[in-house]
């Protein structure tokens, strides 16, 4: 059949090239692996055809998510009409098929570039870039073999997915126009509607593929059994990938704390987890390459940390993407029926890898002499290793829900017969993580004054005086400020700041500002500020809104607050005020005016600055909260929206009475009602008239008294009134209460009157429920961020130069 | 090698140990008859909203209430003192961190996983389309 207004073209090009980018890729791995110039030749020439039509893939991607061909799955799934035209990135790469596009991406620019500098090395660097390459277009294949189902692809049309093959609807050659479905997509999560989801995924995947480099240098190495020339450009490239995956990392961190309302820059989650374990891999194996290079005898570890990064870069995709992660995260993709073929990937990168290692592990050049204790280098291994330790640690404890994939009830080997879970993974990991990073920041300050192959102690001692002194009063001064006592969090504070001091005297005072030491030295003091800043804002994090209510002595004062519309309640230093809500798009704001005392204490209150944290009414993922924050030089005021009603009015009702409740009396008896009143029945007044022996009416009236817990009490008389078969009743309110008494009815077998009760509902005015939190000293954090990432960039470019 | 061989082996150790240990201590996810077994005991437990009993949530001291079902069938009372997650009765499926206590199991973390509307969308799309 012909369909009418759909656009084939783009289909068949885009599949096309997803074919012929795959087709190169391997005929590419091949060519390289096999020896000889020709090869060499052949292999080089396929890789920049795969890279090419891999670009011209993405390209064809983009044309049809720009000009909306909503009979393209990928296109309907991810863009809509009204999608803003700086959100198309975003789009694209939402989805898990366009998130591997972009790393593709990545990955065929930096082999192209490969492909010129990798020089002796070309053939097994880019082989294994073609091979990794390979894999990654396999997931975007679509194409069925027989019933396993290699990839999914991005240019797949609605009718074609497979729960629509069949329907009676893919039968009109004219669906397109005759179902309003395909008019509009449902278009980009808001949630991700943002400049961070521009930046923030580019920078990560740049990340991961940068891990690749070095990689492929290591197998390269170990491929040629050639462990020396290779370690000039992996240094380079691995402290490219430092810096970049680095950077990547932090943004993730900065979105969350911007835009997210997951109350903090870090949460410990598997998804953030997977991503800085590779990075504290690559830190710990660039280190090593830097003591290869400077002093020899770590070329075991050095390839072992390099091939360890892309593999754990690797096992983080398959978490990610599988699905296997499940409820434990809240940001995994969503899962696309892959994860055979993730683990084929990983696996086949693991044990290749891992094998070849093994393999050569003899030949490898080992250490002649033991290291001195006093050494820089032996130092730097074991600070190394510290990285490496707890990069482990946080992968085994990411890793349960795969534990209990493999060991639980429903695993392969039952070990344990019900699912192992983290109760409270922050605390986990943060008391965890902390030792290691005392001690990592303890040998990054120290370091700078130990020097390779020995140092004497004095020297060591004599040099760094200065510091120890200015570490300690710097660290003593912020410890009282912060009020900050625990002895773990002052040992971290002290070493942090010692780091910080440590490379910035020796690069003054004893380096003299050696422009070659000059990015690591900045690096460091970045990383030092970062643990800093962290610290100092999580553990000293204030929530300033309390709620006073009594709750129960085990329950600390509430940490939420409740603001009536209109009114001005106290928070923390200020005083807050709900002002206005207005609609905004998808966002619900909810503009909050902060107060501040006079200084002169004369308790007048003046504007100091204005909140509006929002709730985002998504309706993919329900309704989300985004943080709104306050930025000062010592500190940031972080509030976001925790309750509030989002019913409309209709919803609301306009039902004036609720509670209702009926009491049965007899004369003489009460009833304690609503936990709050007694309620007696005083007198049953009954007036029968009769008119020739027949019944013309009755009205009934029940004198009830309503004491309060105040002990005043109310007299009311709701009155029943039954003529015939009609009946009446004349409700009784107490104004001063809320409560209304109507009497409409008797209970026939036990002849009593049967009063309902009811309460008025009060018109409440509109309320929210807020958090807000100091997070103290964030922008040392940031500062730092930006110092590393400075350094990295700095360190990258003298080395280059120094070729 | 020695030193550092050494510092590895220390290291390795520690790390086996230390997650052996964990591995032992994390909790597991259990039902309200296995938490009200042992009071007081914090535990996991993934159930769901009952909705044919009442859910209450009060504003002024931040308190919800509501009856949930584990997945073995057993209801208990839960409250948790935190605001409203937004779309709570819209929840297929509530993950429940806290303890139980003789008249209700106090909540101190609640994760829902919600139907979302996105999901919805793409699979009934084609009934959509034809209707």
């Amino acid at each position: 059949m012909q369909y009418v207004g759909e656009h084939v073209w783009a289909a068949d090009l885009g599949r096309g090239l997803t074919a012929l980018s795959f087709v190169f890729a391997l005929l590419s791995t091949l060519a390289y692996y096999l020896k000889g110039d020709q090869w060499k030749l052949l292999g080089r020439l396929a890789f920049r055809i795969h890279a090419i039509s891999l670009f011209g893939l993405i390209g064809t991607l983009f044309y049809i998510m720009a000009h909306h061909y909503f009979e393209f799955d990928y296109v309907w799934k991810h863009t809509s009409l009204d999608l803003p035209p700086q959100y198309l990135f975003s789009a694209f790469w939402e989805g898990q098929e366009g998130s591997f596009l972009l790393w593709m991406f990545w990955n065929a620019i930096l082999g192209y570039i490969l492909t010129y500098s990798a020089k002796k090395f070309e053939g097994p660097v880019v082989g294994v870039f073609a091979a990794v390459q390979a894999f990654l277009v396999s997931m975007i294949l679509g194409v069925y073999l027989g019933d396993m189902h290699i990839g999914y692809s991005p240019f797949i049309l609605v009718r074609e997915l497979a729960e629509n093959v069949g329907l009676p609807w893919t039968q009109f050659a004219d669906y397109l126009e005759r179902f309003p479905n395909f008019a509009d997509g449902t278009g980009l999560n808001p949630l991700l509607q943002n400049y961070w989801m521009t930046i923030h995924p580019p920078t990560l995947f740049l990340g991961f593929a940068s891990t690749l480099v070095p990689f492929s240098y290591a197998i390269a190495g170990l491929l040629r059994k050639d462990y020396k020339t290779w370690i000039k450009s992996a240094l380079v490239w691995s402290f490219f990938s430092v810096g970049i995956l680095g950077v990547g990392i932090l943004m993730g961190g900065a979105w969350a704390y911007e835009a997210l309302s997951f109350g903090g820059f870090w949460a410990w989650d598997p998804v953030e987890n997977t991503s800085l374990v590779p990075w504290l891999t690559m830190v710990a194996g660039a280190h090593l390459l830097l003591i290869q290079r400077n002093k020899g005898g770590v070329i075991p570890a050095a390839l072992f940390l390099l091939i360890l990064t892309f593999l754990l870069v690797l096992y983080s995709t398959f978490l990610t993407r599988s699905g296997v992660l499940g409820d434990s995260s809240v940001h995994a993709f969503v899962d696309l029926g892959l994860s055979g073929q993730l683990l084929i990937y990983l696996l086949f990168f693991t044990i290749g890898s891992l094998t070849l290692f093994l393999a050569r592990y003899k030949g490898l050049p080992k250490k002649v002499k033991e290291d001195r204790m006093d050494s820089r280098e032996f130092w730097m291994f074991i600070g190394a290793l510290i990285l490496l330790i707890s990069g482990l640690q946080i992968t085994l404890s990411t890793s349960y829900p795969v534990f209990n994939k493999l060991f639980g009830p429903d695993g392969l080997i039952t070990l344990y017969d019900q699912d192992k879970v983290l109760i409270d993974p922050i605390e986990h990991y943060n008391a965890i993580q902390v030792p290691f990073a005392i001690i990592i920041v303890l040998l990054i300050g120290a370091g700078q004054f130990l020097s390779y192959h020995r140092t004497t102690t004095t020297q060591f001692f004599k040099r760094q005086i200065l510091t120890l002194i200015l570490t300690t009063i710097f660290a003593g001064i912020s410890a009282w400020i912060l009020d900050m006592w625990n002895p773990m969090y002052v040992t971290l504070l002290w070493c942090s700041y010692y780091a910080v001091i440590a490379n910035l005297e020796f690069w003054i005072r004893w380096a003299k500002g050696n422009w070659s030491i000059a990015g690591s030295t900045v690096a460091h003091i970045g990383f030092g500020l970062i643990v800093a800043g962290s610290l100092v804002s999580n553990a000293n994090k204030d929530v300033i809104s309390q709620n006073k209510t009594f709750i129960h002595e085990e329950f600390p004062a509430n940490e939420n607050l409740l603001i009536h519309q209109g009114d001005t309640v106290e928070l923390g230093d200020y005083w807050v005020s709900w002002t206005e809500q207005r609609e905004e798009g998808y966002y619900q704001r909810y503009v909050l005016e902060f107060f501040k005392e006079d200084e002169d204490h004369s308790g007048e209150l003046k504007p100091a600055f204005i909140l509006s944290p929002s709730i985002q009414m998504n309706e993919r993922m329900g309704n989300v909260a985004e943080p709104s924050t306050r930025h000062f030089l010592t500190k940031d005021i972080y509030t976001h929206v925790t309750y509030a009603d989002m019913r409309s009015m209709e919803e609301k009702g306009t039902e004036e009475w609720k509670n209702a409740f009926d009491i049965e009396l007899a004369t003489g008896d009460t009833h304690f009602l609503y936990g709050k009143y007694q309620v007696r029945l005083d007198t049953l007044v009954v007036e029968a008239p009769q008119e020739d022996g027949n019944l013309e009416y009755v009205v009934l009236g029940a004198g009830l008294s309503v004491t309060t817990m105040e002990d005043s009490t109310y007299k009311i008389m709701p009155i029943y009134a039954v003529q015939g078969d009609e009946g009446q009743h004349v409700d009784a309110e107490i104004k001063e209460l809320g409560l209304k008494f109507s009497f409409d009815r008797i209970n026939y077998e036990s002849n009593r009157p049967v009063i309902t009760a009811s309460e008025h509902i009060e018109a409440e005015e509109p309320f929210i429920l807020i958090k807000a939190e100091v997070f103290p000293w964030i922008n040392l954090l940031w500062i730092g961020s930006l110092l590393m990432a400075l350094g990295t960039v700095i360190a990258v470019t003298t080395r280059l130069r120094g070729k | 090698m020695k030193n550092s061989q050494i510092a590895i082996i220390i290291a390795i150790a520690v790390l086996i140990g230390y997650t052996l240990v964990r591995l032992g201590n994390s909790s597991t996810y259990s039902n309200f008859e296995q938490a009200t077994a042992s009071l007081g005991v914090k535990t996991t437990v993934i159930g769901y909203l009952d909705t044919d009993q009442p859910m209450d949530f009060n504003p002024k001291t931040i308190t919800l209430t509501f009856t949930a079902k584990d997945k073995k069938g057993n209801e208990s009372m839960v409250v948790y003192h935190q605001p409203k997650p937004q779309d709570f009765e819209r929840s297929e499926e509530i993950t429940m961190t806290g303890y139980a206590s003789d008249s209700a199991f106090i909540a101190t973390d609640i994760l829902m996983k919600c139907p979302s509307k996105y999901n919805e969308e793409n699979e009934v799309q084609s009934d959509k389309i034809y209707k």
